[in-house]
């Protein structure tokens, strides 16, 4: 439940924040990021609908291949615990 | 060098050392014993390291009194509970003829939904202006943050919290309070750390000399956690050390934090099957008491319940958790408890390490076996 997931700012309204990752997108709140500019194209780790901590383009990606393999792991384990 | 080969060059690093005596090094994150169950860690880590998933689900160690009390909140006419879906299949220790979890209560027509996120919690409340709304919210520090955001921002007027919020630094510090931690080494929270600052962790070496490395969650992240809390053991010098740079810096979220600190006060709180920690809770201050489900509703402990507040009968998450026992040597693992007939929170939750261990198909090593 902390792990928090690392997207792209695509639009910007006062608090809100249009954001994507891997061709998802949800709206994030940016209230907790109020001490630092966010600019689009930024990268934010989002958690709850909470960014908490903007990051640079590396580190979201680098968290992105680890998320890919926990997804499909996931998927795996529901597909499991259906059968 | 890209993720892979960073982790392979940390691997080989550590697998070059020799040190006199083994190290137990402990996590305490849900987010980071699945990476290192996924990618196999303990598999290829040379044997004399013990990986140990130590306090790192919240939902394992909400109080059964707290989920109980939401069941209650549930069966309340006109009521709606939300919570993070892992809270509704959490059981209680209740008598069979009453529902037992969330999910049993919903069952029996309760209104109860599962949220992804406090704003679901708000839209829901805003669509049912008729119906009273609890947000039953558990969660460490990272969570925590985002549901004090949302008490800041204004909730509807039938719209309460429940909340069971719990600080991750003051069980581990109860861990090493102990004689006997059963641990040598502590790989701190990446995203608890995000929030809160990796400063937080420094009592770890300061005042306990233990090594202490913050670690996110990409193996490589991991591994260089790793070799540096080894390199510390070895040389006797206990530090902190950021792994997760980019991410955590030393005063974390100030934001965040002061938030936290607004709407919340600290207070000691009760951890499921451990008992009670000093300052290891959160709690809405009393000028909120409003939007207090504790203060809103009447939310008495039955006296009559038996086993109140403890995990269900022959569990054993509660070792689980502290780190004294690994998932495998609770006798009802993989047997009468898994995640498709949890008995214990530590089967529910996807952060908890039986779950994990049972996903995973993770076993101890043989030499860890033989301790």
């Amino acid at each position: 439940m902390c792990l928090g997931i690392p997207m792209r700012v695509i639009a910007r309204d006062g608090f809100v924040a249009r954001c994507s990752a891997r061709g998802i997108e949800r709206d994030v709140s940016l209230f907790l990021l109020q001490h630092e500019p966010i600019d689009i194209g930024d990268h934010v780790v989002v958690h709850v609908g909470y960014a908490i901590q903007k990051i640079d383009p590396v580190a979201a990606a680098q968290a992105w291949e680890l998320y890919d393999q926990m997804l499909a792991a996931d998927a795996q384990d529901a597909g499991a615990r259906n059968a | 060098m890209n993720a892979a080969a960073q982790a392979r060059d940390w691997l080989a690093r550590i697998a070059a050392i020799a040190p006199a005596r083994p190290i137990r090094v402990m996590n305490v994150c849900g987010g980071h014993e699945r990476s290192i169950s996924m990618a196999g860690l303990r598999g290829v880590l040379p044997d004399w390291i013990t990986l140990i998933p130590g306090p790192g689900c919240p939902v394992c160690v909400c109080p059964e009194e707290d989920v109980h009390a939401a069941i209650g909140l549930a069966r309340r006419p006109g009521t709606i509970v939300v919570a993070f879906g892992d809270m509704l299949r959490v059981p209680t220790n209740g008598p069979r003829a009453q529902p037992r979890s969330l999910q049993e209560a919903r069952a029996a027509g309760a209104d109860v939904r599962p949220v992804a996120s406090p704003a679901e919690a708000v839209r829901i409340a805003h669509e049912n202006p008729r119906q009273e709304l609890v947000f039953f919210a558990a969660g460490f520090e990272t969570t925590s943050a985002p549901v004090a955001a949302m008490i800041a921002q204004g909730l509807p007027a039938n719209m309460s919290v429940l909340l069971s919020a719990r600080r991750t630094w003051p069980a581990v510090a109860m861990l090493l309070g102990a004689d006997t931690p059963g641990f040598d080494a502590l790989v701190a929270p990446g995203h608890v750390a995000a929030v809160m600052g990796s400063e937080e962790w420094r009592f770890v070496a300061e005042r306990h000399g233990l090594p202490c490395a913050v670690a996110g969650f990409e193996p490589a992240s991991l591994l260089a956690a790793l070799h540096a809390v080894i390199s510390q053991h070895i040389s006797g010098r206990p530090a902190l050390e950021n792994c997760y740079e980019g991410v955590v810096t030393r005063g974390g979220n100030p934001t965040a934090r002061a938030l936290l600190d607004g709407v919340f006060e600290t207070v000691d709180a009760p951890w499921r099957g451990i008992g009670t920690i000093p300052a290891s809770g959160f709690a809405i201050r009393p000028e909120l008491a409003r939007l207090d489900a504790r203060a809103r509703f009447d939310i008495a402990a039955d006296p009559a319940r038996t086993r109140a507040g403890q995990m269900p009968p022959g569990c054993d998450c509660a070792r689980v958790v502290l780190g004294r026992i690994a998932p495998d040597q609770c006798t009802l693992f993989g047997r009468a408890c898994t995640p498709r007939t949890p008995v214990g929170p530590c089967m529910v939750s996807d952060e908890g390490a039986c779950r994990i261990w049972w996903s995973a198909g993770t076993r101890r090593r043989r030499a860890d076996a033989a301790d």
